[in-house]
């Protein structure tokens, strides 16, 4: 599903090239959840934003579902956004503006998906995440574990194939933490959706089933979990 | 989509009620400045463009030369219509009309003095006013009938009708009521209440009758069957004083109607602006003060950008285009605008009576007027996408990595945008604090000028009906003077304070033969200088000890200085052709028309028989004004009892001279203070996004040491270098209008350095105290508020 090949990223300051990330490759196939750990500063979010296409290598090349997609046009690069990516964020970044219900329906909107369906999907989201009684409150009502499953369920609207989560506990309680990891497994086990992850939680990285170590911008270790 | 962003950004002005509050007021107090200018211009615009055929319609001027200087109005002699008619080709009417004068129309017991014209049929046809009742075609036809306007029928016969009715004129003649036309609208060159036959005036006036082309005295308007025919008839008008009289030098032109009342100023014979120009500022106000409603809005919402940015990046993220972002962000502006136009409105409606108070106008929203709708809803959107542009196109940039990975906002282009457009609003308001300050000093500057004479307690009363008679006139002297009211009487041969006659027909030994002075010709009575409080700078006064003075002349001093005359007195002049008057006395000079002109030459005889139209009072100080006026008019009473007393105040009536400087001082005072306020409220914007962006730096200043003083210093340093820019690039701005404004006066304050440093000061002060507002808050603020969330 992702291949990305001789990956490379540096910041040149006053000529120094301060590299981020060197030389990454690998393959992440359909139905994988991959964890990407390492040490401060190596690279993880890096590496995830390329996969996420919110940042642009500066060397080597990105193929997404067999296309090129290394550099991509706005237009194209929204499409993919629409049908095939949902972000989940650290600090959720739910609009504050919006109630949970109106959260969860912005990508549908942008989807331009007909309101019949629309209410369906969200209802059955809200369901699954035990939310429904939430649905009309704003973000800041939340505790910080129910705005992520606000954000899951978000990203899971639009019904991507791939679910990219930068730290996605790192803000919550260790209990609330477990809750969304174990949604995260099912997700990945039952519905099929490939997902990656950074996090800096060893932890966290047995829900996955693939662990990609990082430091200094260097893939040192590539390790399948059992 | 469209109902959640609109959703959305409803919540979004509720959650920040106070920057919403300061939005939207400015916006509102923008947009209602702009639309009560705009009105304002639309109804100096529309004068005299009532008419079905105004566009085709003309004013024929007459120039004339007279000392060095051309000399062009209105004024026409009674054949001017006739010929004009009959030899002008392409000219569909020629009417002559006089100008409105105050006639007494009595009807039963009420008697008043209105306002009235003469006309013949042709001035109904070229300014078609509306007929309620009666027949347009068949109207002046009859000596004996009048046309009434609504308003004034209804003050004679109530709600009768008055069709058929009889009204009597000057207590004499008994006219016919044949016809009621609706109220003439206020902005008209020609404000009157009722219309009489020109024959009528022929009637009473004998001289009328006779054809002279030397007597201007008469308005004389042409209808064009088309306007193609202009310049032949223009270029025929020309001459036509000349073929009609070999002497005479006056040249005809035909000036457009609709362009009688803004374009009124003529130099060398040709029109060269008027009122238009004071109109074009104010429609400059009136863009400037929502441009800079514009600029305040787009400031507060960049401002607020870190808030939105977060939402942009998350939109962005989850599949929305920079497009969407831009229309919803539009769609944001347009819905302030939109709750600021709705404020506005009641802003607008609620200060027009006392706007029209003020200036002295009748401005009105009409609702079924397509046009204001037009403009007002085109207002509304054109300030949404102006006020909007920057924001959406500003805010939807954003990067959504740059965003989400935590969003610090750098000293980057856009500040500086906002630094630049904020300089720009107050460039505006230290402009206007220049220009208004000026403009008073100017008003004041006139106003103290001396005029030559004591307006205080001075009275004059208009001659009428028996009053017209010299022994009448005597005997009410005598008996105001004895009854203790005033001390001293004279009387005058026009209205004090306006213009009157004036003549080319004076020669006097020395004089440049083909030189024509045109001079001012008052007739005055006994007792003048002492009634009006000037003085005689050399030989005497006219009194009743010689009565020999109907061949005596006196002249002011601005008629010896152009006459160049040495020893003045005892001199011979001739005057119109064959009276030789012998000069025996100087009188100061002293203003009677424009107080921003110098005075102009003129010649004082003594009244005659009848020629007195108003007498001239001096009250007596050492008794109780409103006791005195009871007499004066009780005894005015008993000598014309049919006659309402017509008196008034000289320094009042001396009042309006000042009206349209006044106006203008005042408009330019208020629309300068909503410029300015608004432009605080940017000011305002910028501090709190300052503060906002600065929150870090501050708390780490503060940790470090720093006192509240210390910081406040350090935050209003930035605003009055912005302030003290902004009044450098104003300064010569406004020198260079100030100065072009100024220039139009013969009499004129020269610019001094305290505008200049009252704008200063002011726009400083203002912007310091508005920035301490919001900077004395996060000055004070606890410091590890904004250092915990790094």
């Amino acid at each position: 599903m992702i291949q990305l090949n001789n990956i490379e990223k540096y910041y040149a300051n006053k000529g120094v090239k301060n590299y981020v990330l060197r030389l990454v490759t690998t393959t992440i196939k359909q139905g994988e959840f991959v964890s990407i750990m390492g040490p401060s500063g190596a690279g993880k979010s890096t590496l995830l934003n390329i996969i996420g296409m919110l940042e642009e290598p500066t060397y080597g090349t990105y193929e997404f579902l067999g296309e090129n997609v290394t550099s991509l046009n706005e237009r194209k690069r929204i499409e993919l956004y629409r049908n095939h990516i949902g972000f989940v964020f650290q600090a959720y970044h739910l609009i504050d503006e919006m109630t949970v219900y109106e959260n969860i329906e912005a990508p549908l909107l942008y989807k331009k998906i007909g309101s019949s369906e629309r209410a369906s999907r969200i209802a059955d989201l809200l369901d699954r995440f035990n939310i429904v009684a939430k649905k009309d409150l704003f973000p800041n009502q939340l505790s910080g574990g129910q705005q992520q499953l606000v954000g899951i369920a978000r990203a899971l609207a639009a019904q991507p194939s791939i679910i990219l989560a930068d730290e996605p506990t790192g803000n919550l309680q260790s209990a609330q933490a477990e809750e969304i990891m174990e949604l995260f497994k099912k997700l990945n086990q039952e519905d099929g959706i490939t997902i990656i992850q950074v996090t800096h939680s060893e932890k966290n990285a047995q829900y996955g089933n693939r662990i990609l170590h990082i430091a200094d911008g260097v893939v040192k270790e590539d390790i399948n979990v059992a | 989509m469209f109902k959640l962003n609109l959703k959305i950004a409803l919540r979004n002005l509720w959650k920040n009620k106070g920057f919403s509050l300061i939005n939207i007021g400015g916006l509102a107090i923008g947009l209602a400045s702009c639309m009560v200018l705009l009105l304002y211009v639309a109804y100096e615009w529309s004068y005299d463009k009532q008419f079905s055929n105004h566009d085709k319609s003309y004013v024929v001027y007459q120039n004339m030369e007279a000392s060095g200087k051309t000399f062009s109005w209105a004024w026409t002699p009674n054949v001017m219509a006739k010929e004009v008619q009959e030899k002008i080709p392409g000219v569909k009417y020629a009417s002559h009309t006089t100008y409105p004068r105050k006639q007494l129309i009595t009807a039963g017991d009420n008697k008043i003095n209105s306002n009235a014209v003469f006309a013949d049929q042709n001035f109904i046809k070229i300014l078609d006013y509306k007929f309620i009742e009666g027949n347009a075609a068949t109207v002046l036809k009859d000596v004996n009938t009048i046309i009434l306007t609504s308003s004034f029928a209804k003050k004679l016969f109530g709600n009768e009708n008055p069709i058929d009715k009889t009204v009597k004129f000057e207590n004499g003649d008994v006219l016919k009521v044949e016809a009621v036309i609706e109220d003439v609208p206020a902005n008209s060159s020609l404000i009157f209440e009722c219309i009489m036959p020109w024959a009528l005036f022929e009637k009473h006036q004998s001289w009328v009758k006779e054809g002279n082309w030397g007597n201007n005295m008469c308005l004389t308007l042409v209808q064009l069957k088309d306007n193609n025919f202009f310049t032949t008839a223009n270029g025929l008008m020309h001459d036509i004083y000349k073929r009609n009289q070999k002497d005479n030098t006056s040249v005809a032109l035909l000036h457009p109607l609709t362009k009688w009342h803004l374009y009124d100023d003529f130099q060398n014979g040709k029109s060269v602006g008027g009122k238009i120009d004071q109109l074009k500022i104010f429609l400059l106000l009136a863009f400037c003060i929502l441009l800079i409603a514009c600029v305040n809005f787009m400031n507060l919402s960049t401002a607020r950008s870190e808030r939105r940015a977060k939402e942009v990046g998350v939109r962005k993220a989850i599949g929305s285009t920079r497009k969407s972002l831009i229309s919803q962000f539009f769609l944001e502006s347009l819905l302030i605008t939109f709750i600021a136009t709705v404020l506005a409105f009641i802003l607008i409606e609620v200060s027009l009576p006392y706007f029209n108070n003020l200036l002295d106008i009748k401005l009105t929203i009409d609702y079924h007027n397509g046009p204001f709708w037009l403009t007002f809803v085109g207002l509304m959107v054109i300030t949404g996408f102006i006020a909007g542009s920057y924001p959406a196109l500003y805010l939807s940039s954003f990067e959504p990595i740059k965003v989400l990975k935590g969003f610090t906002l750098k000293t980057d282009s856009s500040a500086s945008v906002r630094k630049v457009l904020v300089v720009g609003q107050f460039v505006f308001a230290a402009g206007l604090i220049i220009c208004t300050a000026v403009i008073y000093q100017q008003l004041n500057y006139v106003k103290n000028k001396p005029i030559g004479y004591d307006q205080s307690n001075l009275i004059q009363i208009a001659v009428v009906g028996r009053m017209n008679d010299a022994a009448k006139i005597e005997l009410l002297k005598t008996q105001l003077i004895e009854a203790g009211a005033t001390t001293n009487v004279t009387t005058f041969s026009t209205d004090f304070t306006e213009g009157g006659d004036n003549t080319t027909g004076i020669e006097w030994e020395g004089k440049n033969p083909n030189e024509k002075i045109s001079f001012n010709h008052r007739n005055i009575g006994y007792d003048f200088t002492e009634t009006i409080g000037t003085k005689m700078i050399s030989g005497r006064e006219f009194s009743a000890k010689f009565p020999n003075d109907t061949a005596s002349v006196l002249l002011n001093e601005a008629a010896v200085s152009m006459m160049q005359l040495k020893n003045p007195i005892g001199k011979v002049i001739t005057f119109w052709g064959d009276k030789k008057l012998t000069i025996v006395g100087i009188v100061k000079d002293f203003v009677v028309e424009s107080v921003y002109q110098r005075v102009a030459p003129m010649i004082f005889r003594v009244n005659g028989k009848d020629d007195a139209r108003v007498i001239i009072a001096r009250l007596n100080p050492n008794q109780n004004i409103s006791s005195s006026l009871a007499k004066i008019d009780d005894l005015v009473k008993q000598i014309e009892p049919n006659y309402p007393v017509n008196r008034k105040f000289v320094n009042e009536s001396f009042e309006i001279k000042f009206k349209n400087e006044k106006l203008l001082g005042t408009l330019s005072n208020w629309f300068g203070g909503f410029a300015i306020f608004i432009s605080c409220l940017g000011l305002l914007g910028l501090a709190l996004f300052m503060a906002e962006q600065r929150k870090k730096e501050i708390s780490i200043r503060k940790v470090l040491g720093a006192s509240t003083a210390n910081i406040l210093t350090l935050l209003n340093k930035d605003f009055i270098k912005l302030v003290a820019i902004a009044n450098i690039i104003a300064f010569p701005l406004a020198y260079v209008i100030i100065n072009k404004w100024l220039s139009g006066f013969e009499y004129r304050v020269s610019i001094s350095a305290l505008p200049f440093v009252a704008a200063v000061g002011i726009s400083v002060i203002i912007a310091v105290l508005t920035v301490s507002l919001q900077s004395v808050k996060v000055a004070k603020a606890n410091p590890i508020d904004a250092l915990k969330y790094e």
